[in-house]
């Protein structure tokens, strides 16, 4: 039956393992209270990735914003960014994701859009979760309730919009093989193929509700799975693995080499800064230091917020849009002005295959023109009660290094850093060291000592 | 103190109410949830009427199944009894109905099936009620949970089928009948059309047959609501007038005259058509005409009793293996052959068979009946009333028959009075009938007389 920590209801949406933690009651009030808390007059729009609970979910979704007045448009399974895309070609009044992006196939998730397609902003949730925790949800009577229809162009127009942005026709001799994690990239790169005559070999193809072929995490581990041995045996220019709802990105080279997971931001703010107008890149506090040395290059600026889609979203209201030159995080996650800053691995693909072909450069060579970083990660248990007084002793003990305390804690020495803090998405506590050049295994092992003696 | 009227109800029947504020669709998921629990996880099917809250239900009741590991196969829009047989037929684990039957539009509800395709009987559906209020459901994980299905093409198919299998088809498609229909834009709309016009070849006149529409007049098909029907029948000089309630289980019939006949005389008109083909007794409930005995009593068989409510009748009817049954004053038919379930379709081919076989108008088979006049009342529920009112009841008739399963019932030699609280509504009512008007009017009045101490 039910599980601890196996539900989480933040200001980033309801996030569960179903049947442990995450139920149909949770699904049908937290649609209610999404339907309370959207103007009604526009339709709400509703995708899912291909995961077997994806259905009672969106039944339930379905039911709720019926019921407080809405009509919904189902787009059956597709990305979120096409889902995001949807929204702002239809004019809609808002989204439903249903789909737990990068985590194993037992999760799921529900992520809440505004009507521009955007996620909802730290202050937007915090309204819609006092909706739901009071659940005084304004049903509509009988004769009011929304009425639902299918729609399945959401995708082409999607294609149509990235044709638009991309030279397609300069970029389709790219010969390029992708792991779909069994998600929905694979929907995506096949249409590709058909419509646009691109060449992408798939793998992992077939969505899978039940077992992905591996975690669908978009990291250097993963990639080197089955990605990356493929690279060279098929003469590839390039490798890239998506997981389930598309909107991260990892990377393999021609070489076959898997590059870490902090890539493809550093990367993509090369590609992007020097075609301005913007020169602010957002990034949070655990993301690589190449991307500041790097935007350093073409005149940008780095601007660091905490952890989590939440900051990265608030930090992007703060600016107009063409200040902004892209933000983005180390997980392969990143977004661009172009597509309304929203996380689309797809385009960020897109991006960087449009680097190679402008420079003339295979992708080997352009990682190595960038300098080495090495960056060590490690998690470990979290005992939350220990937590303050184990930031105050290293933040006294690191007093030489510059302190951000935003979010845990980092320091900050000139070519090295290490952030501390607790994860938002698991009961864990995440130690990121980075440093130019060799990786900095002492300072790491001795800040896993002592986290590690807390327990 | 009168009690208001509920605006939503959750009891050994299930769920029903108004819906918006009251029946919402978390408490119709959690309500489906604790269903699948109950029944197991397997294809439970659903279906619904044409109310407007229809869809939005059908999706909550969904996603409870799916959440306890049950697979939904989606039937759509489609008459009870269409529905009840499709499960029994499929070996579902269960099934669903989203109606509320012959209730106003506002209100809808989930009428609930098991594996036969029956209602639950009474011992289930409280274990199913405790499950409810335990909340303490079967949480499928996703490696459990299965797919949604439907299938739109089988039921109806198969309803049919059953129901011809009964009547000589031949016989009545020979006739042409010219049948005028009032589906009251219900579940029914589209399969009446196919079953009277395509199946049975009449020349149909329909009315209200469009299931986008709200319902066309009062949903419960009664005398006083088919004033339409009455006058789409003489316009058009049709042999007889059929009129369904929004889900198909309930008929009412309207002779060549124009005349709405009563709801008893219907179903004796079923029963007499129904014995000479099937062996077995007759199973009535307790407020049901005594016509209906006249009428078993000429074909030699009896007539068992039963508390109102279906599924009490159903229940017999399996009991003593009857070969129909039905409630009279709510235009119910059973055809255990058929199914185990009150079915409109099964009514209509009946009396349709009975008018090919006879060369008889309906109006004159309904003359042919036994006259009995029967008075119905009605009064606000008050705490000890009923209670009052039997007793003082049995004070004036001593002499009496009483039969006590559902209120009181007395047997007298000049006819019968009912007096009994609703199961559904807060109320008591009360039922008297006689061979004349004026042995009625006596009885009634007396009764009310009674009644208001």
């Amino acid at each position: 039956m039910l599980q601890p920590k196996a539900l989480r209801i933040s200001p980033a949406g309801l996030r569960g393992i179903v049947g442990r933690g995450l139920t149909a009651a949770h699904v049908l009030d937290f649609a209610a209270a999404f339907g309370t808390f959207l103007e009604r007059g526009r339709p709400v729009l509703l995708g899912r990735d291909p995961r077997a609970s994806g259905v009672m979910i969106r039944e339930g979704v379905i039911a709720g914003l019926l019921a407080s007045g809405h009509d919904v448009v189902d787009l059956g399974i597709v990305s979120t960014p096409v889902i995001q895309h949807a929204i702002r070609r239809m004019e809609a009044g808002g989204g439903v994701s249903i789909g737990a992006s990068h985590n194993r196939a037992e999760w799921n998730a529900l992520k809440f859009f505004g009507p521009r397609g955007t996620y909802l902003s730290t202050a937007e949730s915090g309204e819609l979760l006092d909706i739901y925790h009071l659940r005084k949800f304004t049903l509509t009577p009988w004769n009011s309730l929304g009425r639902l229809r299918v729609e399945d162009g959401a995708l082409d127009a999607y294609l149509d919009t990235l044709a638009s942005v991309f030279d397609f026709a300069a970029l389709r001799s790219f010969r390029v093989v992708v792991d779909c994690c069994n998600g929905t990239s694979g929907l995506i790169l096949r249409r590709l193929n058909e419509r646009f005559g691109f060449q992408f070999i798939l793998i992992n193809e077939r969505m899978e509700g039940v077992e992905f072929a591996h975690e669908p995490l978009t990291n250097s581990r993963t990639v080197s799975l089955q990605l990356a041995p493929l690279i060279r045996p098929l003469g590839a220019d390039a490798g890239f693995l998506f997981d389930v709802d598309s909107d991260r990105v990892a990377i393999a080279t021609d070489e076959g080499e898997p590059l870490s997971e902090e890539m493809a931001l550093p990367m993509l703010a090369d590609f992007m800064l020097p075609r301005g107008p913007g020169k602010i890149v957002i990034t949070n506090l655990s993301t690589t230091a190449l991307v500041d040395e790097i935007a350093a290059w073409h005149g940008g600026k780095v601007v660091r917020v905490p952890v989590g889609r939440q900051a990265t979203i608030d930090a992007l209201a703060a600016y107009r849009p063409e200040q902004v030159a892209l933000a983005g995080e180390g997980t392969g996650a990143v977004m661009m002005p172009q597509f309304r800053f929203v996380y689309d691995g797809i385009a960020s693909m897109f991006a960087i295959l449009s680097m190679m072909r402008e420079r003339g450069q295979k992708l080997s060579e352009i990682v190595a023109g960038y300098p080495r970083y090495s960056i060590l990660k490690g998690e470990l248990p979290l005992v939350s009660k220990q937590i303050p007084a184990l930031l105050m002793e290293l933040q006294q003990k690191n007093a030489s290094g510059r302190i951000n305390v935003s979010d845990g804690l980092r320091v900050d020495w000139p070519d090295r850093w290490f952030h501390v803090r607790v994860s938002q998405t698991e009961p864990v506590v995440r130690v990121i060291c980075e440093q130019r050049g060799e990786p900095p295994t002492a300072l790491f092992e001795s800040l896993l000592d002592k986290v590690r003696s807390l327990s | 103190m009168a009690r208001r009227e509920h605006q939503l109800k959750i009891g050994v029947s299930g769920i029903r109410g108004v819906v918006g504020e009251f029946l919402t669709p978390a408490l119709a998921c959690a309500f489906a949830q604790a269903f699948g629990t109950y029944v197991g996880p397997g294809r439970v099917v659903v279906g619904r009427d044409t109310r407007a809250s229809g869809p939005m239900l059908q999706h909550a009741v969904s996603c409870g199944l799916l959440a306890a590991g049950c697979e939904p196969v989606d039937v759509g829009v489609l008459p009870t009894p269409t529905i009840q047989i499709y499960v029994g037929h499929t070996r579902a684990r269960g099934g669903i109905a989203i109606t509320a039957s012959h209730n106003p539009p506002e209100y809808n509800a989930l009428k609930l099936f098991n594996a036969q395709g029956l209602f639950f009987n009474h011992y289930e559906r409280s274990e199913l009620l405790d499950l409810y209020h335990q909340t303490e459901f079967r949480q499928a994980t996703n490696a459990e949970m299965r797919g949604l299905s439907r299938d739109y093409e089988r039921p109806e198919k198969l309803h049919l089928e059953r129901v011809l299998a009964h009547v000589d088809a031949e016989r009545i498609r020979a006739r042409r009948f010219r049948v005028a229909l009032d589906a009251v834009n219900g579940a029914g709309s589209r399969l009446s059309c196919r079953f009277l016009k395509d199946q049975l070849h009449c020349e149909l006149h329909a009315m209200a047959v469009d299931p986008e529409r709200p319902f066309s007049r009062i949903a419960e098909p009664r005398p006083d609501t088919l004033g339409d029907l009455a006058e789409l029948v003489r316009r058009e000089h049709c042999d007889i007038g059929f009129a369904q309630d929004p889900d198909g289980d309930r008929l009412a019939v309207c002779d060549e005259t124009g005349r709405v006949l009563d709801n008893d005389d219907v179903l004796a008109l079923a029963v007499d058509a129904a014995l000479p083909k099937l062996p077995g007794d007759v199973v009535v409930n307790l407020t049901t005409s005594s016509v209906v005995e006249d009428v078993a009593a000429a074909h030699g068989r009896r007539v068992y009793r039963t508390p109102v409510g279906e599924a009490n009748v159903v229940e017999m009817i399996q009991a003593v293996r009857a070969a129909i049954g039905g409630e009279g004053s709510n235009g119910g038919i059973i055809v255990p052959a058929v199914h185990l379930c009150r079915d409109s379709y099964t009514g209509m081919a009946f009396l349709l068979d009975r008018m090919a076989e006879t060369g008889s108008a309906v109006s004159e088979m309904a003359r042919r009946l036994p006259r009995y006049v029967r008075k119905f009342g009605r009064a606000p529920y008050e705490h000890g009333k009923l209670g009052s009112l039997m007793q003082a009841l049995e004070a004036e008739f001593p002499h009496a028959i009483a039969d006590r399963s559902d209120g009181l019932k007395l047997m007298l030699p000049e006819g019968w009075i009912h007096v009994r609280s609703s199961n559904t509504e807060p109320l008591l009512r009360i039922a008297a009938e006689a061979r004349s008007e004026e042995a009625a009017e006596a009885l009634f009045r007396k009764t009310m007389r009674l009644l208001a101490g």
